[in-house]
């Protein structure tokens, strides 16, 4: 009973950079873009968090604030290298996240390491104690609330306005959406820009509210992990928020069997997300056969000219 | 026409080059080259360190000093096997990102048989380098199969064995493979015959012959057989492959094992010639850098034994920065992330032209 109080109630807490990381990513690869950086931005906008809270009198607001704009910028640079000169998106996204571990190893050094206040739960007299699912419902930080409506505003921004429909369309079939007087390049970079952001936001909770504290290369993957998330929820948000929480969940459960003492050897428990991860990559790609669902111009660059 | 309207009806507009001279490619990249190396330069400069001493650690200590070019090359030897691995993978446009997972394998199959003294003393080393090799290419094939049999991405697959395979070093240095003698968490120290042994010059080691060999053997793989061929055909177009009937998939996956493999000969050298054991660092930034050197050498044998060399350089400074500066071990990194920017961004202005295009009644 204990148990499952205390698991649920951390659940979110390692749930909610999945989820926020996993909507950026959704929104950029529903344009067309495959942004292997994430984990960089992550750090990036972790140490901006970080700092910001840091140095302004020790604001979460303010910190996460920084945060998103810090994703957005990193993304925009990004942005710029696969939109505008058409860089491999591979090879970009990939050094994206070393020059994210490089350069706030070299600039963060002040803020590395300083155990932080962050953001703090809420409390709802009455309902916070409902044995169980108390906690987990009306009990977490209001970032939580935040990040579940913006499951849902993602959601409709992408199906239910012409925003996202021409986004859709960007990433789908570009010549078409081209043709049709959409500025594919203007799309896929506000994509980026506002996938970033959200990537900013997971990076900044990471730091403020999951770790309460900065240290060098903190992400530990979860940036990928996001990006296995996206294939998991085959690009549609409320899957996104599913899977997020299902990873989340068998992040929260570690420290938990730890502290019962459970006979399990530490570092196989470490392994778990990734070994999770990888299975349930494999049952994507078996049983909900998740390729077919993958944006058609999913990591294409586009130019106009190039006959096809 | 009023200025507003010539604004309208002008666009930026993209033209495929149709024809790329080398000198003019050449030209671009060796100027992204130096806008990139100017933005590291700059950063350094930033952080205090002078350009006098810069000149000094980052070129005439290890070119032009015995002592340094011994280092650079010790240094570079892991650097040109793990730029092989990745330029094995690359070419057939499978992204190994998992190289470092595959180092570790290879480490823990030089410190099984080492552990458990395999075999008989005159050959130790080489069922080390075998076992090496062996693990590394096994923990390459699963997401190399999953690629090809199930479509699942390589990119994320390689990356999460890599992490369990850190775990899984992590396990061993702090469980049943701690050292004895001093706690701390590492393997025991390799037996003195389970060394490479020096070649007489400086401190530079007989790795350097396994490289070596390496880049004359892939170098043979890819130019010269029939594998090189097929799999150059695999890379430049997979449906054009499949539609000639060349076994795609058997292809792929027999370059993301060999690169596994070859991986797993970087760990060797760097177990049995530089730490003399398992440790849990000793893997960090191989992975970025083959993919670097890959990426910089176009995947071209000699090329990559070239720019890992120049890697090995920026090693051996970046560790002199870390010592007298104070300066992060992620500086190395840093670097090359700048450098590879650079020079992918070059390559637009290489294929593309920008003109000024008009349209009229826009």
């Amino acid at each position: 009973m204990e148990f499952a109080t205390f698991w649920l109630a951390a659940t979110p807490l390692f749930a909610v950079p999945l989820i926020a990381a996993a909507l950026g990513l959704i929104l950029n690869e529903r344009a067309g873009v495959l942004n292997l950086g994430c984990e960089g931005i992550m750090l990036c906008s972790a140490l901006a968090a970080t700092a910001a809270y840091l140095e302004t009198g020790q604001s979460v607001a303010l910190g996460l604030v920084v945060a998103i704009i810090a994703g957005a910028v990193v993304a925009l640079g990004f942005g710029i290298f696969v939109v505008i000169l058409r860089t491999n998106q591979v090879v970009t996204g990939i050094t994206v996240v070393f020059l994210g571990s490089g350069l706030t190893g070299l600039i963060g050094v002040p803020w590395t390491n300083v155990a932080l206040g962050g953001l703090q739960p809420i409390h709802i007299p009455g309902l916070t104690g409902i044995p169980v699912i108390g906690r987990f419902l009306f009990g977490q930080d209001p970032v939580v609330y935040v990040v579940l409506a913006l499951v849902g505003v993602v959601s409709y921004a992408l199906y239910r306005t012409r925003i996202g429909l021409k986004l859709r369309a960007v990433g789908e079939n570009p010549q078409a959406a081209d043709a049709d007087g959409v500025n594919v390049e203007a799309y896929r970079l506000f994509a980026v820009m506002a996938g970033g952001a959200l990537i900013g936001l997971a990076g900044g909770y990471l730091a403020l509210a999951s770790a309460k504290i900065f240290v060098f290369d903190m992400t530990q993957g979860r940036g990928w992990i996001a990006v296995a998330l996206v294939i998991f929820a085959r690009w549609m948000p409320w899957r996104a928020l599913l899977g997020g929480l299902l990873f989340g969940g068998i992040e929260a459960v570690i420290p938990r069997i730890k502290a019962e003492g459970l006979p399990i050897p530490q570092y196989f428990l470490e392994m778990a997300p990734y070994a999770v991860t990888l299975f349930v990559l494999i049952y994507a790609a078996i049983r909900l056969r998740a390729g077919q669902d993958a944006p058609k111009a999913l990591g294409v660059p586009y130019v106009r000219q190039d006959r096809r | 026409m009023t200025r507003r309207s010539w604004l309208r009806s002008t666009r930026l507009a993209l033209e495929v080059r149709q024809r790329i001279p080398p000198l003019h490619r050449a030209a671009f990249i060796l100027g992204a080259l130096i806008v990139g190396l100017a933005i590291c330069v700059a950063i350094l400069v930033g952080r205090g360190v002078g350009l006098a001493s810069i000149y000094e650690e980052f070129i005439a200590f290890t070119f032009f000093k015995a002592s340094g070019v011994s280092t650079v090359i010790v240094q570079s030897t892991p650097l040109v096997l793990a730029g092989l691995s990745a330029s094995l993978a690359f070419r057939v446009n499978y992204w190994n990102i998992g190289i470092e997972g595959q180092l570790f394998m290879g480490v823990i199959g030089a410190t099984l048989v080492a552990i458990f003294d395999v075999g008989p003393e005159s050959i130790r080393l080489v069922l080390m380098l075998v076992a090496a090799i062996v693990l590394g290419a096994a923990w390459a094939l699963p997401p190399a199969l999953l690629k090809v049999r199930l479509n699942v991405s390589e990119v994320i697959s390689t990356l999460l064995f890599s992490y369990i395979a850190f775990y899984f070093v992590l396990n061993q240095v702090y469980g049943p493979w701690q050292d004895p003698k001093d706690k701390f968490p590492h393997s025991e120290q390799y037996d003195a015959i389970e060394r490479l042994p020096p070649i007489g010059w400086e401190q530079v080691h007989y790795g350097i012959v396994v490289a070596l060999a390496a880049v004359a053997v892939v170098w043979w793989l890819v130019e010269r057989s029939r594998f090189g061929i097929q799999s150059r055909f695999v890379g430049t177009s997979p449906r054009m492959a499949l539609a000639i009937g060349l076994p795609v998939g058997a292809i792929v996956a027999s370059s993301a094992v060999l690169s596994g493999g070859m991986a797993g000969a970087a760990g060797f050298v760097i177990a049995t010639a530089t730490e003399f054991r398992l440790t849990p660092a000793m893997a960090a930034g191989y992975g970025f850098s083959g993919i670097v050197i890959a990426f910089l050498a176009g995947n071209r044998p000699f090329a990559t034994l070239i720019v890992a060399c120049l890697m090995g350089g920026l090693y051996v400074a970046g560790e002199s920065m870390k010592v007298f500066y104070s300066l992060p071990d992620a500086l190395v990194g840093l670097i090359q992330a700048i450098v590879v920017l650079s020079v992918t961004a070059s390559e637009f202005f290489v294929r593309y032209r920008l003109r000024l295009a008009h349209y009229r009644g826009a």
